[in-house]
């Protein structure tokens, strides 16, 4: 260990001689890690975050189809449904789009329900009586109000609702909540002057999921009209578009990806004649071709891990305290109303290890490689 | 007055104490079927047991099993018997909840594969028949129409699960 520890304190004097070049080459490489985790955090977060969210979200969600375009589907459906064998609860839905003209933003307006009493987490309460709501961050945010304030939204002289805010959602569930406005039934079914009888979709639980395909065979047969989205399509709808997102990023930045390749090659097919020399000598006071491969892996190491350790740290800091302020647009979509998403810090250690063994590997073999061949060669001739 | 307060509080210990017996478990992480000695953790939506006048309780990952078990009870629990048994309970294919073995009917033959291959389905009686037409089923059998040798046909079972 003693003899590791000097050689290493010799490739660190090594490097420091070249400051400049091994300088920017750190620079260069911890840039490029920092691009490729930020957007593989970002990704992870996302698909973490979104995925968690569904997990409580119903089995089937039912819509109804009129000229292949959503709409308001009778509340009548519910006791055929019912009646299907393996369907447990079933709870019709009011929610609806709301283009608020003021902040040239679209919310979500949804009525409160028994389903969402575990919605959390939120400052204050959930809506109970008529003329209550709670807002996201982002609709709080935007009309500049707070729990007790008031907030008036229109449709018209007679679509109109004046509401008291008794709760906001909370930062961390901004995904989902950010342009949400929960009210009650009776005042989003005034709104949006709703019939009576119709909810605008249903959603069913499903006990056993084994038979989640059965039941959803069985409603399209009982009402041809209408469309069963299941839980597992979302998922996997959800988790291709992220995929597919997080691909376009990285074709992006193939082109960074391309230079560091042809750099990494650059660094293996050859070695300038100062190094080469500096071998020679090194082998000529009775270094052994093994200290020599030993010198230069430790400055392999000392560069790349280096600027892996600072690429991952920059990459974390941009993601989890900047909330990614420079990929987000892109992989987030393209609402009016922008969540302000703050990912929770969840790392796939997977990634990181696929991403150590595609660059740090490769620029460690790239730095051994070359100066083996120069080490195996005779002393005399390398220096001449 | 005293008497009839102590025979309130015997009456309610006794149906206490009777409710904890009917009471199905849960199993926990490492128990395994008292037949096959598969874990029962993952396969919670065929989850069966038997509990004993001791409380003992024996987990089984499907009905099938628990069949085996409730007709060889001596086979798979030396100091065991038929007659030690007070409660058994299986999951309703539909709900996916405990329910009296006793209570339900069975559908075999169909399509539903559990942990162990084909299986008696435990089936609410208003549901059997649905059932039947959705997934193909072959009969429908009371608790105590089922006899040790449904489990020996030719259906049940799948190549390479022999006990």
């Amino acid at each position: 260990m003693k003899g590791h520890g000097r050689i290493i304190e010799y490739a660190l004097s090594t490097l420091a001689r070249r400051k400049f070049k091994n300088f920017s080459v750190a620079a260069v490489f911890s840039v490029l890690i920092a691009v490729l985790s930020s957007i593989l955090f970002l990704m992870h977060a996302y698909k973490t975050e979104t995925l968690k969210l569904l997990d409580n979200s119903p089995e089937i969600i039912l819509q109804n189809m009129s000229g292949g375009r959503h709409e308001l589907i009778p509340t009548e459906y519910i006791g055929t449904l019912s009646g299907i064998a393996g369907v447990g609860q079933i709870t019709p839905r009011y929610w609806g789009y709301y283009y608020d003209s003021l902040t040239s933003a679209n919310y979500t307006l949804m009525a409160f329900d028994e389903t969402m009493r575990d919605v959390k987490p939120i400052d204050g309460r959930m809506p109970a009586a008529d003329g209550e709501c709670a807002v996201g961050r982002g609709v709080a945010d935007l009309r500049q109000v707070g729990i007790k304030d008031d907030i008036f939204l229109t449709l018209g002289t007679e679509q109109n609702v004046n509401l008291k805010i008794v709760g906001t959602f909370t930062a961390n569930s901004a995904i989902l909540t950010n342009d949400l406005v929960v009210l009650t039934k009776a005042d989003l079914i005034k709104f949006f002057n709703m019939p009576a009888d119709k909810a605008t979709d249903i959603t069913i639980e499903v006990n056993n999921p084994a038979e989640v395909s059965m039941v959803a065979r069985k409603i399209r047969r009982t009402f041809p009209d209408s469309r069963p989205i299941l839980k597992n399509e979302l998922l996997r709808t959800y988790d291709n578009i992220f995929n597919w997102r997080g691909g376009i990023v990285l074709i992006m930045f193939f082109g960074a990806i391309a230079a560091f390749m042809i750099f990494v090659w650059d660094k293996a097919t050859g070695i300038n004649a100062e190094e080469r020399q500096e071998i020679g000598i090194l082998k000529a006071i009775g270094w052994e071709t093994s200290d020599v491969l030993q010198l230069k892996f430790w400055e392999g190491v000392v560069v790349s891990l280096s600027s892996f350790l600072t690429g991952l740290i920059l990459a974390y800091m941009h993601v989890f305290y900047f909330h990614a302020q420079f990929l987000a647009p892109v992989l987030k979509g393209w609402s009016v109303l922008f969540p302000k998403f703050e990912p929770m810090p969840y790392i796939d250690i997977y990634q990181i290890f696929v991403l150590f063994f595609l660059t740090v590997v490769p620029y460690v073999a790239a730095c051994v490689v070359p100066s083996w061949k120069a080490a195996i060669s005779d002393p005399d001739s390398v220096m001449r | 007055m005293l008497r009839k307060s102590l025979i309130c509080v015997l009456l309610i210990i006794a149906v206490s104490v009777a409710a904890y017996a009917a009471e199905p478990h849960k199993p926990s992480a490492s128990d395994k079927c008292a037949v096959c000695g598969m874990l029962v953790g993952p396969h919670s939506k065929w989850l069966s047991q038997i509990i004993f006048k001791d409380g003992t309780v024996m987990f089984f990952d499907g009905p099938k099993d628990m069949f085996k078990f409730y007709f060889n009870v001596p086979t798979y629990a030396p100091t065991r018997t038929q007659a030690d048994i007070t409660d058994i309970y299986v999951t309703e294919y539909y709900t996916a909840k405990p329910v009296k073995a006793q209570g339900v009917v069975y559908v075999i033959g169909s399509d539903v594969m559990g942990p162990m291959g084909k299986e008696f389905v435990p089936l609410t009686e208003e549901k059997a028949n649905s059932f039947m037409v959705d997934h193909k089923g072959q009969k429908i059998l009371k608790f105590d129409e089922i006899k040790a040798a449904d489990l020996q046909s030719g259906d049940m079972g799948m190549p390479g699960h022999k006990h």
